[in-house]
């Protein structure tokens, strides 16, 4: 099986390889193009049947591009059919991707993340944000998703639903053996942890992607993002808290979550609380000091090595797999762009004839519908080239606000795929626990997903009334 | 998916008829493999290592002919070719001499008595290969289902 899909993802790019130029049927399609759309071909390939890891894959586009369309590549591509190569790409601008701000955006995400699980920061805000909840299932599980969507904002949606699933695990075996209020409080924490990815910038890499592309007017700052990611996080979350408590009523009168310790008072916490408040507020009031998002994510970097509060060791632990999927997202609508194919590619088919509402509407279905199948981050790398260069180039989406709308439409909906264990990380833990099964997962999943598209579209159209 | 190994070793059939069934549990994800001498669990992993597969668990009774089990953990131990395997004691009659042994020079991870209780067999089994597997950085998603929930939260909770 594994090899059935490590080959189609071989020949199907080979083929288009050796397919001549002119029968693509695209007119001035140059060689460095079809090149491009064979990269595209085996980077899809690759990325939904995943024969290898998808961070892997990334790599090898990386390589590939170097390779093939750069200009320092192996001289055979260089030389061949000089009349219509086209544009090769310069492989500085290729390695670059590598350190993309948007990569170095992350990585500081990472180090507080870091900081703040190693000096249990996470941990003492979960005890003290939970008391006020008292032990009230309802309100219990209202305060757990909240501290869930809150967390995962700044952590990674995994580190948080594994946090989170480790303080709620031991309570829920005191409950009755028939209650159905289980399912509800696991199947809580993923929801939360989706959701909550929306929020920020750094809460999960398919955010990282969309603001890859929106640069220059389209810049969009830490705090604007929030500006509507937050409001959306919080009306998503009612509505899941609701849904869950409507279909898993629980029968437990009281329940009670129990987190051990106390805030750590040494110089280095004291660091670590200092620098996290201090990023934040930093990243929020970017329109004061004039630093924006990307240079104000170094700041942890610093304090924290500095400090040796992230040590040598520490560095190791950080997930360059995520940091590397991104950049091969990065890279392949870098190719896409400046070989001049994305642009080729929206010209010959004829979108301007749709509808705008249509074709965002498509475009996130697609996303969505792809991202329970595969990695989230996977599938905004692949969709989210074309759906800028739609963005730029169609008239009729201009006109509700083109370019942002739809990207900002797009990240939503890769956070909306999961209905499926294999969606998303959290969502396999939270199955991984045995107390729920792929049917109650995808009940909830997609009606979360249906109606927080149609939230989406929502929060678009206000963005464009507000002239965001 | 990678191919991890659990051995467990007694010169007698009886017992090992019984881990056997303990572990029952594991054998659609696992490799689990039984062996009655020293000689032959050492043939074992050898072989089992030439073919870049995993040991990642070794169960071992102590009173055998020959090499007796907390020398045999004790080289496994030494061996950097197996740094990373657990090891179990399993047995009814070390001595507290054999027990400082295991503990200082085998570097166990966990000393059963016989008789044992199946479920007790079980969860530390998948407390041991939950955390061979994160340690090693194997892919754990194939192996959900035999996985210490309770490990895997904690490991996952560290990594950024």
């Amino acid at each position: 099986m594994k090899n059935i899909k490590l080959w189609v993802g071989i020949l199907l790019p080979l083929i288009i390889l050796a397919i001549p130029v002119e029968s693509f049927g695209i007119e001035g399609l140059t060689v460095i193009e079809k090149r491009v759309i064979a990269l595209f071909v085996f980077a899809a390939m690759f990325w939904i049947l995943e024969p290898i890891p998808v961070y892997a894959t990334s790599v090898l586009i990386i390589v590939l591009e170097l390779i093939m369309v750069s200009d320092k590549g192996l001289i055979l591509f260089r030389d061949a059919d000089a009349a219509n190569l086209g544009e090769l790409i310069s492989y500085k601008s290729i390695f670059s991707t590598f350190a993309s701000p948007i990569i170095l955006l992350f990585m500081g995400g990472f180090f507080l993340a870091m900081a703040a699980t190693k000096y249990r920061l996470d941990q003492n805000l979960a005890r003290i944000m939970l008391k006020p909840f008292g032990q009230n299932p309802k309100m219990v599980m209202m305060g757990l998703m909240i501290i869930t969507a809150l967390f995962s904002m700044f952590m990674s949606n995994t580190a948080t639903t594994a946090m989170m699933l480790s303080i709620l695990a031991p309570v829920l075996t005191y409950f009755p053996a028939n209650d159905r209020g289980k399912i509800g409080f696991v199947l809580a924490i993923p929801v939360a942890a989706n959701i909550g990815g929306i929020g920020t910038p750094i809460g999960t890499p398919p955010n990282a992607i969309a603001l890859k592309y929106l640069t220059g007017e389209h810049y969009v700052s830490f705090g604007k993002w929030m500006s509507f990611g937050l409001p959306y996080a919080i009306v998503m979350l009612i509505i899941g808290w609701i849904l869950l408590n409507v279909m898993y009523k629980t029968e437990t009168p009281t329940i009670k979550l129990d987190i051990k310790g106390s805030f750590i008072k040494s110089t280095k916490a004291n660091i670590v609380y200092a620098t996290f408040v201090l990023t934040i507020l930093l990243w929020l009031t970017d329109f004061i000091h004039g630093m924006n998002s990307y240079i104000v994510a170094m700041i942890p970097v610093g304090v924290f090595t500095a400090t040796k509060i992230i040590n040598k060791d520490d560095l190791k632990k950080i997930s360059w797999d995520v940091l590397w999927l991104v950049s091969g997202g990065i890279a392949l609508g870098l190719a896409m762009e400046q070989s001049g194919l994305a642009l080729h590619l929206i010209e010959s088919i004829p979108f301007e004839n749709m509808s705008a509402i249509l074709i965002i509407g498509l475009a996130a279905t697609l996303t969505m519908v792809m991202a329970n199948f595969m990695s989230n981050t996977a599938t905004a790398n692949l969709l989210m080239p074309i759906i800028a260069a739609l963005g730029t180039t169609v008239e009729s989406l201009l006109n509700i606000g083109g370019l942002t709308t739809v990207v900002i439409a797009t990240a939503i909906a890769a956070s909306m795929g999961m209905a499926l264990p294999i969606s998303t990380p959290p969502n396999a833990l939270a199955h991984g626990t045995g107390l729920i099964n792929t049917g109650q997962m995808a009940r909830i999943g997609v009606i979360i997903a249906i109606i927080g598209l149609s939230l989406s579209f929502v929060v678009v159209y206000i963005l464009k009334l507000t002239d965001f | 998916m990678e191919k991890i190994t659990v051995i467990y070793l007694d010169d007698q059939r009886e017992v090992l008829a019984t881990i056997g069934k303990d572990l029952a549990f594991f054998e659609n994800l696992l490799n689990l493999e039984e062996c009655e001498t020293v000689d032959e669990a050492e043939q074992l992993m050898e072989n089992l290592y030439s073919k870049g597969h995993y040991v990642a668990l070794v169960i071992s009774d102590h009173i055998m002919p020959g090499k007796n089990g907390v020398e045999f953990l004790s080289e496994i131990n030494r061996d950097d070719r197996f740094e990373k395997t657990k090891k179990v004691l399993l047995t009814g009659l070390a001595t507290h001499e054999d027990t400082i042994t295991a503990i200082n020079n085998a570097n166990i991870q966990r000393y059963i008595e016989k008789p044992w209780k199946s479920e007790e067999l079980v969860q530390l089994t998948r407390e041991l290969i939950t955390s061979y597997i994160l340690e090693n950085g194997i892919d754990y998603e194939p192996f959900m289902e035999v996985l210490d929930q309770n490990t895997l939260y904690h490991y996952l909770h560290q990594q950024s």
